[in-house]
Order: structure tokens, then sequence, then C-alpha cells
């Protein structure tokens, strides 16, 4: 219990680095209803490889064009945004531009996450110097987040937060039924591209501060779990949303309570809610099933005695 | 007195190549039309091409209306819709009426409303709130049709509204399609298979073989008469 007193403090040392990890627990699974719905879940494995590819690239393209790295902590997290956003914005164009092509979708993602993932170990291979700096960046050191850092996360991921809300009627048209969005002269590319840079910003943003790993899960689990149970859009999303930064909280708490890594902590919080969420359900269906069988099973008893 | 829409000469197809070409004929108001024709013959690429969802290679597609303000009612295969999102049958109804409703605006609580007038209209009034997904092939393709009813279009377009679902509800579906377009006064234009168990509601059948699309005016066809119900008539 002394570690939760200590996270809620106001003077708590690591309260920070909780905001960023509340933030992206909060807007991750807001764009990663998306990837369940429209079946991308690849993509959210993908995307956030490319990510890294692009902190990686920038970072050797620093070192081969102006030196080593003996910039400050700020600005190589400037150059590696710029890098970790221009590379999944220019994936995702990519494979927007390809998405009527379905049939070879999954090829063209795994081809996507191969190629990032060599490029990544290439240019760190390349660029010692900055393999040994950029380490915590790629692992996605949450600790490491400052008041300036948190406050751009803040205000990004805010603002992305609002146009998944803002917008949901029109993402969840193009998503559900593209067809009736054309019918209604909507403008299906836009809003196909609005989707996905909120998606790249996401994936960007929440690889500089939390890694691939714990991007991945936060896309992907709270929305899977949430799915489980819900019966509307607007339960799904902010359901989704609400558990993300519910297991943020979580993971941050156990993180601290039992000395474990931050990111892995995180997942694994929100894997046993899945978890515990999955058996309840399998387990209300069985009951109504089996309380089906019985009414029924009754009813030919009641006819039978008639 | 101008058709509702009209396709002079027209070739459909993708990527440069025809899927089917010389299509010429109208739909006028009120009159009840039925896409016939083998498997593949194009009957689908037609009606979407109508919609712009198939791209229009060469000749002409005109509406008798104007189709940013008023778009077409279409209802597409029960099947082309993902059953795996989380939406209840007045969400998706709701959905008829996004095309009045602008961007950053929430759909008005009178939309709402409408949305469930046209599922109550299509007799589904107490699956409202249950899933779209656990709802029977029948009931589903009428939610769909009380989604097309919810756009309030003068045209209603629809890709074979009774595949897949048992004769009972072939036979509701077909009720219902044929009370729109009889007292609601809509122009229906429908893809079937079934055109014998249709043919004694049609004014026309357009049928479709062999690359080429030949419209045919029914010999006893149903008159379509005023609406008695001011909510559903078409163009409201």
């Amino acid at each position: 219990m002394d570690a939760l007193y200590e996270i809620l403090s106001p003077n708590y040392i690591f309260r920070d680095a909780l905001l960023a990890s509340l933030c992206i627990g909060f807007v991750c699974p807001l764009v990663g209803v998306y990837f369940v719905l429209r079946r991308m879940v690849f993509l959210g494995v993908a995307l956030p490889q490319v990510s890294a590819a692009g902190i990686a690239f920038t970072f050797f393209a620093y070192a081969s064009l102006a030196g080593p790295h003996d910039i400050e902590p700020a600005s190589e997290r400037i150059l590696g945004g710029a890098g970790s956003i221009a590379f999944t914005v220019a994936v995702l164009l990519v494979l927007a531009y390809f998405e009527r092509r379905r049939e070879s979708v999954e090829a063209r993602i795994g081809t996507i996450y191969a190629l990032a993932a060599a490029a990544t170990m290439l240019f760190l291979a390349v660029d010692p110097h900055g393999d040994a700096q950029m380490v915590a960046l790629l692992k996605g050191d949450m600790l490491a987040t400052t008041s300036a850092s948190l406050g751009f996360l803040a205000i990004a991921l805010g603002l992305v937060a609002f146009a998944a809300f803002a917008f949901g009627k029109e993402l969840l048209l193009v998503s559900f039924d593209r067809d009736l969005a054309v019918v209604f002269g909507k403008r299906v590319g836009l809003w196909d591209l609005l989707l996905h840079v909120l998606i790249g910003v996401v994936i960007s943003l929440g690889v500089m501060t939390a890694g691939p790993m714990t991007t991945f899960g936060f896309l992907i689990v709270p929305p899977v779990t949430v799915k489980l149970v819900a019966r509307s859009m607007l339960a799904f999303s902010l359901g989704s949303a609400i558990l993300g930064a519910v297991t943020a909280f979580a993971g941050f708490y156990c993180a601290c309570e039992f000395n474990v890594p931050l990111g892995p902590a995180e997942v694994g919080v929100a894997g046993i809610v899945l978890l515990l969420t999955g058996a309840g359900v399998g387990v209300r269906r069985i009951a109504r099933a089996f309380g089906r069988r019985r009414a029924s099973k009754s009813a030919v008893i009641d006819a039978g005695g008639v | 007195m101008t058709p509702l829409v009209q396709i002079q000469d027209a070739s459909f197809g993708y990527e440069g190549h025809a899927v089917i070409e010389h299509v010429s004929f109208a739909v006028e108001a009120r009159e009840f039309v039925a896409l016939v024709g083998p498997n593949g013959a194009g009957k689908t690429t037609v009606l979407r091409g109508l919609l712009g969802l198939v791209p229009l290679l060469s000749g002409r597609v005109e509406y008798g209306f104007d189709r940013a303000s008023c778009p077409p009612a279409y209802v597409p295969q029960r099947d082309a819709l993902d059953g795996a999102y989380p939406l209840s049958a007045l969400d998706v109804v709701v959905m008829g009426t996004y095309a009045r409703v602008r961007p950053l605006w929430p759909v008005p609580s009178r939309e709402r409303r409408f949305a469930a007038e046209c599922l109550e209209h299509v007799g589904l009034p107490e699956a409202a709130k249950r899933p779209f997904r656990s709802l029977s092939g029948g009931q589903r393709q009428r939610v769909l049709i009380a989604r097309a009813l919810a756009v309030k279009s003068r045209l209603l377009l629809l890709d074979e509204p009774t595949s897949g679902v048992d004769v009972e509800a072939e036979a509701r579906i077909v009720d219902l399609i044929s009370k729109l377009h009889r007292e609601d006064g809509l122009s229906v234009v429908m893809v079937t298979h079934h055109f014998e168990r249709v043919r004694p509601r049609l004014d026309s059948v357009v049928r479709v073989d062999d690359g080429r699309a030949v419209k045919q005016r029914l010999a006893a066809p149903v008159a379509a008469e005023p609406s008695p119900s001011p909510i559903f008539r078409a163009g409201s």
C-alpha cells in the first residue's frame, strides 16, 4: 500500500512518467478500436517497429551528417520524434494507397514489419555511438519523461482524443460501410487519411514514450477486452480508453510495488484483465446455455404432463 | 416527366476494363424495377454503377434529383457488412441519417427518433437495442431497409435483399419492399435471383446478360398509390 500512497502523492518523483503513462493508456485504445474493428491488428505490430526504424534512421543520419551524438536529451527526443512520425505516416500513406487491394494486405504488412525490424538493427549496427544512447529511447523509458515532453504529449494526444470523438461517426461510417459513405458523398479518402494520421501520431508518440511493445499492448489489448462486453460504439471506445488508463495506473503501481519493468507490467495487467473478462463472458455464456436447456426441458415435461 | 435516374450508353468496370457495356435505361418516379439475369452477368455491377461505386468508363448516369442533398437509399448485400462491430440495430439505422448531419455535430435527437420510427416501419421496433450481429438474416435485412428509409430518399436500390434468408423471411422482405413502393411512393431498383417471386409486384425488368442490359416494361404493373403516411413519403 505504501507504493500506492507514494504514487498518489503530489510530490511523487515520477509524477510526469505516471501522467504520460495515463495519457498513452487512455488515447492508444481510442485509435486501437479501429485496429480491432477494421482487422488491422497486424498493422499494430508493424507500425511501432516502423516508428522505431524512423528513430534509428534519424540518429544514423545525424551521426553521418553532423557527427557523434553529443546532443542533450531534449534535442534527441525531438530528432527521434521527427523520424518516428515521418516514417510512420509515410508507411501509413503507402498502405492506405494500396488498401483497396485487400487480397495481399497481410503480406504487405508482414513485409513492412520485417524490413522495419531489419532496418532498425542495421541503423543501430552502423552507428554504435547512437546505439548506446538510443537503447533507452527504443525501449521506451517512460520514467525519463520530463515536464516539457509530458506537456507536448498531453497536447498532441488530447487533440487525437478530441478528433477521435468529434469525428467518430464519420470514422465509423467509412470503417463499417465504406460503400454507404461513398453513396452519401463523403470524402472517404480524406476520412481514411485522418484516421491514418491519428494512428501515426499516437504510435509515434507512444513508441517514443513507452516503447513499441507497450504501445502495441495499449493499442490492442483494452479494445479486445471491452469488445467482449460492449454493446455500442460509444461504450466500446470510451470503455477501451478508460480501461487503458486504469490498467496503465495499475501497471505503474505493480512496477513500483514489485520492482519490475514498467512497460511489461502495464501490458501484463491489461492481459490479466483480458483473461478475467474472457473467463467471465465464457462462464456467463455457459450459464445461459444451461439455463435455456433447463427451460426447454421443463417445457417438454409440462407439455407431457398436460 | 424527368426520370429519377437515367443511364445512357454507360460502361462500368475497373481499371479501364469494362464489366458491362452499352447500358441504357431509365427509372421513372414510383417505378418498381428488377435487375435480373444469370449469375455473374453483371446485375450488381449495374446497381453499383448507378450508385457511383463502380467507375463509369463511358456514357452517362443522370439523376433527376439533387444527389448531394438527398442521396439515393442503398441496401447492400447483408454479408457485405462486418458483424464484429458492437452496434445495435438502432445504431445501424441511425447511420442512414449521417448524410444530413455535418462532421463535428452529433446526431440530433429528432434524427434518432426518426430512425426509431423507420425501424418500427419495417416491423422491428423491439429490435432497437439488440446487437445487430445477433439478429437473424431476415431481421438484419429489414434493419438495412430501415436504414435506407432513414435516408429520406425517393429512390431505393437493393442488392439481392432476399439472398440467404428462409422462405418466410423472404416473403416478409418482398412484402415490405412492395409496401414501400406502393404506399410510400418510393421508386425501387432491386437486384434479384428470384424473379418469379417478385414478378407480380414489378413494373419493369432489366435483363442483364452477355455484357448488355435491356429494359422491358411488364404487362400488368402494380399501380403506385399515394402515401397515407407523410413521414415516409418519398422525398419528404
